[in-house]
């Protein structure tokens, strides 16, 4: 496990590990694809609009899984003090940004002819709406130091509060939502799913996260090398 | 007693200075010598544990620093590079704050005699940012007297004094020194004083 | 203890440093009254919608307030070096955030209870919601007070960016937002359930702050 936080084993892992990703990702998506559009059934109310969630909720997953990644390699640099930490930070971040993105925007898709307009303060695009904005401030942040060292150590301090803020966001974003909406609108993915449409968005959650891999592995890469030159 | 065991410390994978070994008994003065940006301000930070050295250990009357901070702390005057009174503050409520913070027990007559002797008893209630730059320093030193404590560090404790002010400062540093104190350091200028050591920070540079 | 006394000098230092520059307080006031001022200029002076919103609108605009503190708590004291003669004097950062919290809330919070009730009556808001958002302010500011410090904390060597900050606050001050506003409009239960939320939020905020803040200074300090 010792390629997680050292660079070197990192960059030996990753070489032998990126082609067979790129091939099982590609047979991911294919596949994926291919249940999304020909072998999952209409929704009997969204009609086609339901593939959208395959790539939203995929998006919305990558989102929160890259959070709670950067958290984890903040808390491991902090503590013990490994650059590694702070090259996957760097590198993951915009990946992380760009997945809530996704999700904002296809949920906005979603809405329109859902709901009848492009955005609805719907408690779960609220909630995303606001980890962007956590993803940005942590790419914003990181930037406004002349000093990187110290800026990436601050950011990861910024990430670490920002996950343990991000439950009480939620929890009042979902109360507020109670509160001033009634709870006729539908919520983008009903918890109960039918066999069906479950099989292709477990293939695209899975083909989604090998594609954030494969970039996030060719970031760090590309951060681990930018580095030794800096030096 | 002071003692640092070879230290070491890097700026962004940089080494700035490698294995800096010191001693400083009482009554004995160190004297911090180098060129701009050989690293004096840093080793003197060092010291006082505000920055922490990639290698090597500080011990004070043989007890890691890093273990007893605030007991070393108890027996340490700093006076940076920086001025560090409050420009909002008189001159006088600067060093009445001092006086509290260190809870030290120097007395009213004693203050009048210090700002007296540098000739600031006329600013007593003067706002720091009317001083001049000179001024603002010798208010600076006042805090040696005030906070009383063992050991001195003093960053470029000479720049921007006039001459009257440097011979006051190097006697006040011969009294320390015969008082059993101790007194580290940095400066371009060599002052004639009994009992100094010159440490050249070059020497530790690594090229 | 032999610490009381750099405490206490440390809060007589600021007592007398915030009596110096109260124009500056009174201007952070200002703001809060000009900014109601303006609200009631761009909406029309309607008395229904001012009791729909005007609680929502005090508690926007004590958060724009909040953000002008954010250079006030450490930067000085960090640019001339007098928090590393502070740490000195036996004060561990954790410490001196802690002071400087309690110090900033008693200066720039405690006097939007005077504002406040007027800012109220300016937009015609009832008694009984007076009082609710006064409790709420209450409980709701010293967890803008304790985000400040972490967002000041954060930008003590941010010399890019100066908007983050503001940012940094506006996003962590969501919560506090949603539960101080919310207990307009709803039933008593749900008041009271609310208020309970808040003051669960100020403990973990008033928990964090210090640790966090001091990691801050620290690290600032370190790469200064």
């Amino acid at each position: 496990m010792k390629f997680l936080i050292n660079p070197n084993r990192f960059n030996q892992i990753s070489n032998i590990m990126l082609t067979p990703l790129i091939i099982l990702s590609v047979i991911a998506l294919t596949t994926g694809l291919v249940f999304a559009f020909y072998l999952s059934p209409n929704d009997y109310q969204q009609g086609s609009t339901v593939r959208i969630m395959y790539v939203h909720v995929p998006s919305a997953w990558l989102a929160l899984l890259t959070f709670f990644i950067m958290t984890v390699y903040s808390i491991i640099g902090l503590a013990f003090k490994t650059p590694f930490s702070f090259i996957v930070n760097a590198a993951v971040a915009p990946i992380g940004a760009t997945f809530t993105l996704i999700c904002l925007i296809t949920g906005s898709l979603w809405g329109k002819p859902m709901w009848g307009t492009w955005w609805v303060w719907d408690a779960r695009l609220t909630s995303v709406a606001i980890l962007f904005m956590l993803y940005l401030i942590i790419i914003f942040l990181k930037n406004s130091f002349t000093n990187d060292s110290l800026g990436e150590k601050i950011t990861a301090i910024f990430i670490i509060v920002g996950s343990i803020n991000l439950p009480i966001i939620k929890f009042s974003v979902d109360w507020w939502n109670t509160l001033h909406q009634p709870a006729s609108i539908s919520k983008l993915s009903s918890p109960s799913i039918d066999p069906s449409m479950m099989r292709p968005l477990i293939i695209m959650t899975i083909a989604f996260t090998l594609i954030a891999l494969i970039i996030a592995i060719i970031r760090i890469k590309a951060e681990i090398s930018e580095r030794k030159l800096k030096n | 007693m002071l003692l640092a065991n070879n230290i070491s410390f890097y700026r962004n994978n940089n080494i700035i200075f490698k294995d800096v070994s010191l001693a400083l008994p009482p009554q004995k003065i160190i004297n911090i010598t180098g060129a701009n940006g050989i690293g004096k301000t840093t080793l003197l930070k060092i010291l006082t544990h505000v920055l922490i050295p990639k290698k090597g250990n500080i011990f004070w009357n043989g007890k890691n620093i890093k273990k007893n901070l605030f007991n070393y702390y108890k027996d340490v005057t700093f006076v940076m590079d920086k001025q560090t009174s409050n420009i909002n503050l008189s001159v006088i409520e600067n060093i009445f704050f001092w006086k509290k913070l260190f809870s030290s027990i120097i007395s009213k007559k004693e203050i009048d005699a210090i700002l007296d002797l540098l000739s600031l008893d006329n600013y007593r209630n003067t706002p720091i940012n009317y001083l001049s730059n000179g001024e603002i320093k010798k208010l600076e030193l006042t805090r040696l007297v005030i906070e009383r404590k063992k050991l001195w560090m003093l960053d470029e404790p000479y720049i921007g004094l006039d001459i009257e002010t440097i011979n006051l400062l190097n006697e006040t540093f011969i009294n320390h020194t015969k008082s059993g104190g101790m007194i580290i350091f940095s400066s371009h200028y060599v002052p004639d004083i009994p009992n100094i050591e010159n440490l050249q920070l070059e020497n530790y540079a690594q090229r | 203890m032999h610490s009381v006394n750099p405490i206490l000098a440390l809060f007589y230092r600021e007592l007398k440093i915030s009596y110096r520059n109260f124009s500056d307080i009174l201007s952070i006031l200002m703001f809060f009254l000009l900014g109601i001022l303006i609200f009631v200029f761009s909406i029309g002076p309607n008395t229904e919608i001012f009791n729909e919103i005007g609680i929502g609108v005090i508690w926007t605009l004590i958060l724009l307030s909040n953000n002008l503190s954010l250079r006030k708590f450490y930067q000085n004291d960090f640019n001339d070096g007098s928090i590393i003669l502070l740490h000195m004097s036996g004060l561990s950062y954790e410490l001196i955030v802690l002071i400087k919290i309690m110090i900033i809330w008693i200066f720039l919070q405690l006097p939007f209870f005077i504002i406040i009730p007027l800012a109220a009556i300016l937009l015609n808001i009832e008694l009984p919601n007076v009082n609710l958002i006064l409790i709420s302010f209450l409980i709701g500011s010293p967890i803008l007070t304790s985000i400040a410090s972490i967002s000041g904390s954060m930008n003590l060597l941010n010399q890019r960016n100066f908007a983050i900050g503001s940012v940094i606050i506006m996003i962590l001050s969501i919560p506090i937002i949603i539960f101080s506003v919310g207990i307009i409009n709803a039933s008593e239960e749900i008041v009271r359930a609310q208020l309970q939320i808040l003051i669960g939020i100020l403990f973990f905020f008033l928990a964090i702050t210090p640790w966090v803040s001091a990691a801050c200074i620290k690290l600032a300090i370190q790469n200064k």
